[in-house]
This record gives C-alpha cells, sequence and structure tokens, in this order.
C-alpha cells in the first residue's frame, strides 16, 4: 500500500482519477452552481381528486375558464418564444458573431493565482487527495473527505 | 391616445421593482413563482410569498435563465398579478411603459419583449433600456460626472459598463458570471456538506446570506481570526434558522452570546469564513472554480478599453448598483482594490447609492417626468405603422 495513506486500509482497487475526470467533476460543479433548484417539484404529480378526470396539465394543474378565448394570442406566444437558453444564445451569435457581444463581453480569466480553499473547512489548503485531486488542509479533513466524498458519485 | 402616465418596470431576473412613475417607491417582489411543500393548492406569485405559512423547501420557478428572459410563461403570470387587482390595478392600454433588460439581450427576446408589450398589453409608449443606462441617464450633468463607470452586481452577473458622456462602450463591458444565484448556491453547497443539508431551503439561505455575509477587507487576515477558539474570534456567530411555527425569519445572534448554548428547540448554523468568503467570490470567481476575473480587474480592464483621455473621469467615478453590492464593506473594498490597480495619478472614487436595488426604478421614474422622455418613447402608432425595426433605431439596448 503507498505510504501516503497512513494508517486507513483502502480497499483492494486503488482509483486515481486523471485529468478529464478531474475537468468533468469540475464542470458539474459549476454546472450545480447555475441551478434554480435542487429538489422535484413538490407539485408535480398531485392528485387532486381521483375521480376527477385529467386534462392537459397546465402550469398549475388547474384549467381556467376563459382559456378557451385567450387561447389563439397567449399559445402563439407560447409556441414561438419558448425557447432553451442555449438555443437562444446560438441564435444570437450567429445574428452578431462580431465584437461587441455576448460572447466577447465575458470577462477572461484572472491574472492573479488562484487560491486553494480546504473542501471541508474553507480554511486555506496546502494539500491535495491524490485519487480525486479535491483541496484538504489537514488530516482531519482528509479523514472527513475520505469518508464522505472521494470518490462518491464518480462520473 | 395620449398617455396618462407611466409605468415603470424594473424587470430583474431576482427581484422585479414596479410602480407609476409618480409613486414615491415601487412594489418590490421576487419575479418567479414559487412553491410550497406544505400549500398544494395554489402556487405564489410574486409577493404572495408572504402570506406563505411555511416556506421551507421552496421551489422557485424563474423565467430568467442565466440572466436572459427565456420562458414568457412565468413572465407573464408574475406580470398579469402584479398588474391586477392584488398589487397595482393598473390598465396598461393608457400607460407608458419603461422596462428594464440585461445588457447585450438577445435579438429576439427584444422582439419578444416588445411584442408582448405592444400586442398583448396594448400599453400606448413603451421605452427598453437597460437598468444602468436609467441610472446614468437620471444623475444630472456636473463637470465631475462627464464618464461614469458602473458595476451592476446582480441576480445572475456582474456587469462593469463604461458610459462616456452618457452613452455606454459596448466593446468596453465586461461581464463576469458570479452574481447573487451563485453566491446562494455557494453557501448552501458549503453549509451542506458542513453541517445540516439545506440544499432545498433558498429562500431561507437567501435571507442568511443578507443577514450574516460581508466583504473582507484583508481576507488573510480575517481567515486567520475565523480560525481562532470561539473566546477570541471576532467573526464566528450563529445563525438561528426559521422553523415556520414559532419563529418565521431566521436572525443571526448577537457576539456575546456566541458561546451560550442553543435555547430550546433552536436550530443553529455556525458561520465563521463562509460569511466573508461566499461574498469574495465577487472578487475572486476562480475560488470556486470560475475562471474569469473579479470586479476589480474587470474595472481595470473596462476602463483601460475606453480612449486614454477618459480614464480620469472614469475611475473618479464608479458607481455600485444592484443588489449584490449591497454586503458590508463592498464600497471600501472595491476602493482599495481599484486604487492599488489603478496608475496612481488618477484620483479613484467609489459610490453607492442609497438604495442599491431601487436606483434604477427612481432613476426610470425621474427619467420619466423630464421632457426629453416622449422623443425616446416608441407609440403604439409607430408600433403599428413600422413594427420591430422602428425599436431598433431608437432604443440603445
Amino acid at each position: 500500500m503507498p505510504a501516503a495513506m497512513g494508517s486507513r486500509v483502502r480497499a483492494a482497487s486503488y482509483v486515481v482519477l486523471d485529468e478529464a475526470a478531474r475537468r468533468r467533476r469540475q464542470r458539474k460543479a459549476l454546472e450545480a452552481l447555475e441551478l434554480d433548484n435542487f429538489h422535484d417539484d413538490p407539485h408535480a404529480n398531485l392528485v387532486m381528486h381521483k375521480k376527477a378526470p385529467k386534462f392537459d396539465e397546465s402550469l398549475d394543474g388547474k384549467t381556467r375558464p376563459d382559456r378557451k378565448r385567450k387561447a389563439r394570442s397567449f399559445e402563439y406566444f407560447k409556441q414561438r418564444f419558448r425557447k432553451t437558453f442555449s438555443s437562444l444564445l446560438e441564435e444570437e451569435q450567429q445574428l452578431e458573431p462580431d465584437p461587441p457581444n455576448y460572447t466577447s463581453a465575458a470577462a477572461r480569466p484572472s491574472a492573479r493565482p488562484e487560491r486553494h480553499l480546504c473542501a471541508v473547512c474553507g480554511f486555506p489548503s496546502t494539500y491535495t487527495c491524490v485519487q480525486c485531486g479535491t483541496r484538504y488542509c489537514s488530516a482531519r479533513c482528509l479523514h472527513t473527505h475520505q469518508d464522505t466524498r472521494c470518490l462518491k458519485w464518480t462520473s | 391616445m395620449t398617455a396618462s402616465g407611466t409605468l415603470v418596470l424594473d424587470n430583474g431576473a431576482s427581484l422585479l421593482k414596479a410602480g407609476l412613475a409618480s409613486h414615491k417607491d415601487p412594489l418590490v417582489m421576487p419575479n418567479a413563482i414559487m412553491k410550497a411543500k406544505s400549500e398544494r393548492r395554489r402556487p405564489f406569485i410574486g409577493n404572495q410569498i408572504d402570506e406563505c405559512r411555511d416556506a421551507s423547501g421552496l421551489f422557485y420557478i424563474l423565467g430568467f435563465q442565466k440572466g436572459y428572459l427565456v420562458n414568457w410563461d412565468v413572465q407573464k403570470t408574475v406580470w398579469d398579478h402584479v398588474f391586477g387587482k392584488d398589487c397595482l390595478g393598473l390598465n396598461l392600454s393608457r400607460l407608458n411603459v419603461v422596462v428594464t433588460e440585461p445588457f447585450f439581450n438577445f435579438r429576439s427576446v427584444q422582439e419578444a419583449m416588445s411584442e408582448m408589450m405592444f400586442e398583448e398589453y396594448d400599453v400606448a409608449g413603451l421605452l427598453r433600456a437597460n437598468a444602468g443606462d436609467l441610472c446614468v441617464a437620471a444623475e444630472p450633468a456636473r463637470p465631475d460626472n462627464l464618464c461614469c463607470l458602473l458595476v451592476d452586481a446582480g441576480y445572475s452577473f456582474t456587469h462593469v459598463v463604461p458610459y462616456i458622456q452618457g452613452k455606454k462602450r459596448r466593446e468596453a463591458i465586461r461581464r463576469i458570471d458570479v452574481g447573487g444565484k451563485v453566491l446562494t448556491n455557494h453557501l448552501k453547497e458549503i453549509i451542506s456538506y458542513r453541517q445540516l443539508h439545506v440544499m432545498d431551503e433558498t429562500y431561507v439561505m437567501n435571507q442568511l446570506k443578507e443577514d450574516c455575509c460581508f466583504v473582507s477587507q484583508d481576507w488573510r487576515r480575517d481567515m486567520k481570526q475565523a480560525a481562532l477558539p470561539p473566546a477570541d474570534n471576532p467573526i464566528l456567530r450563529h445563525y438561528v434558522l426559521p422553523d415556520f411555527t414559532s419563529l418565521r425569519r431566521g436572525y443571526m445572534k448577537p457576539r456575546d452570546s456566541a458561546a451560550a448554548p442553543a435555547a430550546e428547540g433552536e436550530q443553529l448554523i455556525r458561520l465563521t469564513n463562509e460569511r466573508f468568503s461566499v461574498p469574495e467570490l465577487l472578487f475572486h470567481p476562480s475560488d470556486v472554480g470560475i475562471q474569469q476575473m473579479g470586479i476589480p480587474e474587470a474595472i481595470v480592464e473596462a476602463v483601460s478599453a475606453c480612449p486614454p483621455e477618459t480614464w480620469p473621469h472614469l475611475y473618479r467615478n464608479i458607481r455600485l448598483v444592484g443588489g449584490s453590492s449591497r454586503f458590508p464593506g463592498f464600497r471600501d473594498r472595491v476602493y482599495a482594490e481599484v486604487r492599488a490597480l489603478a496608475p496612481d495619478e488618477l484620483p479613484v472614487k467609489v459610490t453607492q447609492p442609497e438604495d442599491s436595488v431601487t436606483c434604477a426604478w427612481r432613476a426610470g421614474a425621474k427619467l420619466a417626468g423630464e421632457s426629453r422622455f416622449s422623443s425616446r418613447l416608441v407609440t403604439r402608432a409607430q408600433w403599428e405603422e413600422h413594427g420591430f425595426n422602428i425599436c431598433l433605431d431608437t432604443f440603445d439596448v
């Protein structure tokens, strides 16, 4: 067993994530920062009354009586303008390919070096987990990391 | 078909600020539809959330994604509530409307906004502008504000925008993809890992962030102090979480009770370095892996992209607006860092309005009362004759 692991005995399969896997995990973490919600819609599968017939679900599960009348103008908007952000961005990039545009306005990487923070306690860190590349600051934080997060949910 | 008034609508991704220009203050409410676990019969639209008894695990449905309006269903629902009898009770067909958009708003979204306003709400006149443009245009012209460098720290991102003689310089605009949303999500993640699973509690964590976080003036020193034992630690605080039965809103316990144990039934969150490492992301996005420069560096870059004769004017008129600029210590930190990075001979001055959140709304309301306002509008007659093209010519978005 490599000496770096101290007295902790690990499983026979000693996995070390390579650069590509680490980048994938980082990207997943960044995407998680952009989410609006981390849980599912609590109203998703509501059964109002078991005998009620199921019509097309609208936003809040109810059908509005004046829907048919306004249906044309509002449905028209819904059809035309329901797009995801990435498709809108692609469209915009084709319309405005030259700077200045949305893409050129993005700030570039900093000239200053990155600061490394311990993933467990948040204080400045100097060490890196050999297997997954997460930063830690002390042996205690390393043990917490190995017990809880190291290589869990590997992609 | 002359209008009888003007509605100013600062349409933000997190908060919506709306009101007639003649009103003193706008109505401020979340620009979202929220669903609660406990109240299954109805969703809460905008300020209806105040009626919700149990705001734990609130599910947010936002019309905005990454700062741009993509979901019109949601936005129209919120707007109908705001314009309806529960809130403002307005009939837009007699009003001019000033509505804000993000910088570099997509053409298709601009079209949709114009169509929604003229066709669906039947407004008498429309002015679409960036929130920052309104803030700058409302300032009276003085010799020391020929140019302005606006930093708009919002929910989805932060823009650094140089204005030269009232007009924004598009090629010098810089966007940092860190805003209130990233800060709150990061706070949720670190607390969930270290103490208590709060990933679902956006509403409560947002209040925690606003109550407890501050911007550090010296990161190294504060990190050292946050690691000290409780008796000597000036940064340690406990936050009492709401339980929605006896306590509806959380609060931060004062410093001297840091050592005291929790009272009956109180759920406490222990905050040390989280208090300042979360807002630190605005200055060092690389702390969390976002490979972009922070606000001070972006300010210097934005200024450097403008003609050299404007640099003194830009550095001495830096204005901070937007909800995420309300952290205590934000202004001082921006000043200190920009002073260190900017050329020594140029004066640096950083100001913040009294209320960063409603600043753009107040600017819009002031503008609506001025004589030059009508020349900047697109009236319904012009829309019917020329369509979207007149918007392209009139608005500088």
